[in-house]
């Protein structure tokens, strides 16, 4: 088992290492320059020159590949060439933003979905079944801007119900995260946001769950299950569901992952500043630092999702066995 | 004729534009010779896609499709904001380019409009403009320090490069703006700026709630670092907290600030005396050695935004407990404008440890985080991404009606729309889109306007292209601008017909004898037709000869 794990380890950290080379080339190959992004294109070249000193794009691109791979290891990300403020702390932050927004949002998604899934599976071919289908892949095709707009529409502007946007009352700061999180304001302000957000992801666990749950439900040991007497809630949830969820832990941390940094249409319609919003920005002002910053949290946050997922397999499946070659 | 046949098609074409254009001056060129009789070729304008501003490419749209009225085939090139600047800027590998020359408070001053955008070697001369009569009214007008005989000097200029449709200025656009009336009172309305102004800032009051003004805009805020901004969204916030020696007033003169005056000695010695009694936020006085020190510590550091002007201080010295002497190695009449109602006083007593104790190795890294100034708003808080929290300054000279400012950033123009008319936003900073402030101004306790500019949305043409080198046909595609459409349709209104490139906003500067030419596209194929120019039967326009 440890030798798998350390071995999966290496693997990670190998796939991290190329995602931050592939991100160096790639930024480096956009069309335009950082300089004309901070600074009018119709100053002095030597101005233009005194820019590039100060970012440390004067240095040859082998010599900016090497400080750039130190740097990512000794964890100084540098600062942004925007903002002048040290990456590390950007991210830190809208990171935090983003998490918040998605777990409310990921927490509502797979509670309903499985929920959702389950009920479904176990009432085949009813109405609720044929509706949860329907409602389902109506969400899953009507893009977040849609759904964001429409609920902006209803429940803020015509009923006046929930704030326009943002995360707490303009010039309330909160001081630190816990400050935050104890403001009802906070809350008032993540409801329609946690809702796009969710009718938009609801369908993947729900569908998913569903299908395993019809697959789990025409196994022989639900006959005997049942043939035992069992309660139907206690077939429904203790057997089936939990055998059924297996496809749903899966999925949930690719899930996760997307969510994060796929959020830039509800980040933006709630003008809520978050991962999304800054991956934007920054790739299209040329902010190296941050643009790569953005993208390798990212990568790293799906990458270690995926490692986490292969390792919760082993607990959740007995089926699965970790020995030194890997899963059997 | 072996020297011709190796040229490329586009480079033959410019080798004879460039004939054409010196045989242009002063009067309606014979076109490149080289080209006679062929067809013109097609062209394209290059402007940014919709998703940056949805105006461009539709302005560009109606253009090219006017083109047509003379046989001309025009393409409309919708790319990304960024790869558009590169390629005029630094390739300079464009025929025609839509931009927006946004209505700056330094921009008032005609430097921009006049000398850096057309004079040979002009900053933002990209277009490879050259007139002789130009250069040397552009260069009379930056060393004279009367402003009179400057006003003269630019009016004939723009009289002259309108004359030789240089460019053509599309539209004069409105800053369309939107507040909440019923909360706010006193808004001090600014050319180029509107309700944004520094001039609302200090003099708003609020009716209602904490006296905080909850202000909008769509962009974030970037950077607080006075040496490194060069943009304006910066400066617009820069300049709550630092103060300037001098003011950009709302109808564009120079109102005295931290300074108590500047005067011109002579055209190369400018004398400075500072204002008494004031002091920055954490209580120390603001001395005239901090000026000293703010002069100097730009130019050490090459401040981008300065450097420029810096570069033309030949020594600053104090000549008194409140005054400083300036000696120049040049005149520069721009001065004013450009670099004493820009620059940010600094306090000596913390930036002469800046970098160093920053733990930065250059000024331009310095994230600034806990601004100090001597401005009107102290600062309060900066929640990146989101909100900007400054307070007023009780003891400023000049101290606000207000209880503060909250800068918030909205993710898009409807969401900041959205929460006007929830009154959870007092007041836009910069622009709303055109169709949503005319949607807010209907609402009860809002008003949507639109407040004159001196930017302008321009249509420049790369001179040394083809048919774009003869005066004849940049003055017939002046003419075929359907610049009605364009201000009705495309700008909802909240726009004048451009004419000048000092728009008539700019009171003092802009000629009146200069207006927008009306389309008529009868008149543009006479001025074609007089200039040599055929049609065949496709009704394809083809050069003269």
């Amino acid at each position: 088992m440890l030798d798998y794990v350390l071995r999966r380890l290496v693997y990670t950290l190998i796939t991290v290492f190329a995602v931050a080379s592939i991100l160096f080339v790639l930024f480096r190959m956009l069309p335009g320059e950082p300089t004309l992004q901070v600074i009018s294109p119709a100053m002095d070249p030597a101005v233009q020159e005194r820019m590039k000193e100060a970012f440390g794009l004067n240095q040859p691109v082998g010599l900016q590949y090497l400080i750039y791979l130190k740097n990512l290891v000794t964890l100084e990300w540098g600062r942004s060439f925007v903002s002048a403020q040290e990456v590390t702390d950007i991210l830190s932050y809208r990171f935090w933003n983003t998490i918040l927004l998605m777990a409310a949002g990921m927490c509502l998604t797979l509670v309903l979905g499985i929920g959702m899934g389950i009920i479904m599976a176990w009432k085949r071919n009813s109405p609720v079944d044929v509706g949860g289908t329907i409602v389902g892949l109506v969400f899953q095709a009507a893009p977040p801007f849609i759904t964001g707009l429409l609920l902006l529409m209803v429940l803020s502007y015509r009923l006046g119900l929930f704030p326009t946007g943002g995360m707490y009352p303009p010039g309330a700061r909160p001081d630190g995260l816990l400050d935050l999180l104890l403001m009802p304001e906070f809350w008032h302000r993540i409801v329609l946001p946690t809702l796009t957000v969710g009718m938009y992801y609801i369908s993947t666990p729900m569908l998913i769950m569903r299908d395993s749950m019809l697959e789990v439900l025409g196994s022989d040991f639900i006959e005997l299950a049942r043939a035992k007497g069992l309660k139907p809630r206690v077939v429904m949830f203790r057997h089936a569901a939990r055998n059924a969820l297996l496809g749903v832990v899966t999925i949930a941390g690719i899930m996760v992952g997307f969510a994060v940094g796929g959020q830039v249409v509800v980040e933006s319609l709630f003008s809520w500043p978050g991962m999304g919003q800054l991956m934007v920005e920054s790739a299209a002002s040329h902010d190296y630092p941050v643009a790569q910053g953005t993208f390798l949290m990212l990568a790293i946050l799906v990458i270690s999702l995926n490692f986490l997922t292969d390792i919760l397999y082993s607990y959740l499946d007995p089926r699965i066995k970790i020995t030194a070659k890997g899963m059997n | 004729m072996i020297k011709h046949k190796a040229l490329g098609r586009r480079a033959f074409l410019q080798q004879s534009a460039a004939v054409g254009a010196l045989a242009a001056a002063g009067s309606f060129a014979a076109g490149p010779a080289r080209a006679a009789g062929k067809p013109v070729e097609s062209m394209s304008i290059l402007t940014a896609n919709a998703s940056f501003d949805p105006v461009r490419p539709e302005m560009g749209r109606l253009i090219a499709r006017a083109a047509k009225g003379i046989g001309w085939d025009v393409k409309l090139a919708a790319e990304d904001y960024n790869m558009g600047i590169g390629k005029v800027f630094k390739e300079q590998d464009f025929d025609m380019f839509i931009v927006r020359w946004t209505g700056r408070a330094n921009r008032i001053d005609p430097e921009t409009f006049i000398s850096m955008m057309h004079q040979k070697d002009g900053a933002y001369n990209k277009w490879g403009y050259d007139n002789p009569k130009i250069n040397e009214l552009a260069e009379a007008q930056q060393v004279e320090m009367v402003a009179e005989k400057r006003q003269a000097l630019v009016k004939e200029a723009q009289q002259v490069i309108f004359d030789d449709t240089a460019r053509s200025p599309i539209v004069y656009p409105s800053m369309t703006n939107a507040y909440r009336e019923d909360r706010l009172d006193g808004l001090v309305p600014m050319l180029g700026e509107g309700i944004g102004s520094f001039w609302s800032d200090i003099n708003v009051s609020v009716k209602k709630g904490d006296g905080y003004v909850r202000t909008g805009q769509t962009s974030a805020l970037k950077n607080l670092n006075p040496v490194s901004a060069t943009d304006s969204n910066e400066f617009k916030e820069l300049r709550m907290i630092y103060d300037r020696l001098v003011q950009v007033a709302p109808d564009g003169s120079v109102k005295p600030w931290a300074a108590k005056s500047i005067t011109i000695v002579d055209p190369t010695t400018v004398d400075i005396v500072l204002r008494e009694g004031m002091k920055f936020h954490d209580g120390m006085p603001v001395t005239i050695e901090d000026v000293k020190f703010t002069f100097e510590y730009h130019k050490k550091w090459k401040a981008p935004f300065f450097i420029n002007s810096l570069e033309k201080f030949e020594s600053v010295e104090v000549t008194g407990a409140n005054t400083l002497r300036i000696k120049l190695s040049a005149p520069h009449a721009p001065l004013m404008i450009n670099f004493f109602c820009s620059i940010f006083l600094l306090p000596k007593h913390i930036w002469q440890d800046i970098p160093d104790k920053a733990k930065v190795d250059d000024v331009l890294n310095f994230a600034n985080e806990k601004p100090v100034g001597s401005g009107p708003f102290k600062f309060d808080y900066w929640d990146r991404g989101k909100e900007l929290k400054v307070s007023a300054n009780p003891d400023h000279f000049s101290a606000p009606k207000c209880a503060g400012i909250i800068r918030i950033t909205y993710g898009s123009h409807d969401a900041m729309a959205a929460a006007i008319e929830a009154g959870e936003c007092d007041r836009t900073r910069y622009i709303l889109k055109p169709a949503l402030v005319q949607d807010l101004d209907k609402l009860p306790g809002v008003v949507g306007k639109g407040y004159p500019s001196h930017g302008f949305y321009d249509l420049s043409y790369n001179h040394r292209r083809g048919p774009l080198a003869d005066r004849a046909f940049r003055m017939a595609m002046d003419l075929v601008i359907p610049r009605d459409v364009i201000r009705q349709v495309v700008m909802s209104g909240f726009a004048e017909n451009g004419g000048s490139v000092i728009a008539p906003a700019n009171k003092f500067w802009h000629n009146d004898a200069v207006a927008s030419r009306r389309t008529n596209v009868k008149k543009a194929r006479e001025i074609l037709a007089a200039a040599g120019y055929t049609w065949d039967g496709d009704g394809k326009i083809h050069y003269p000869g």
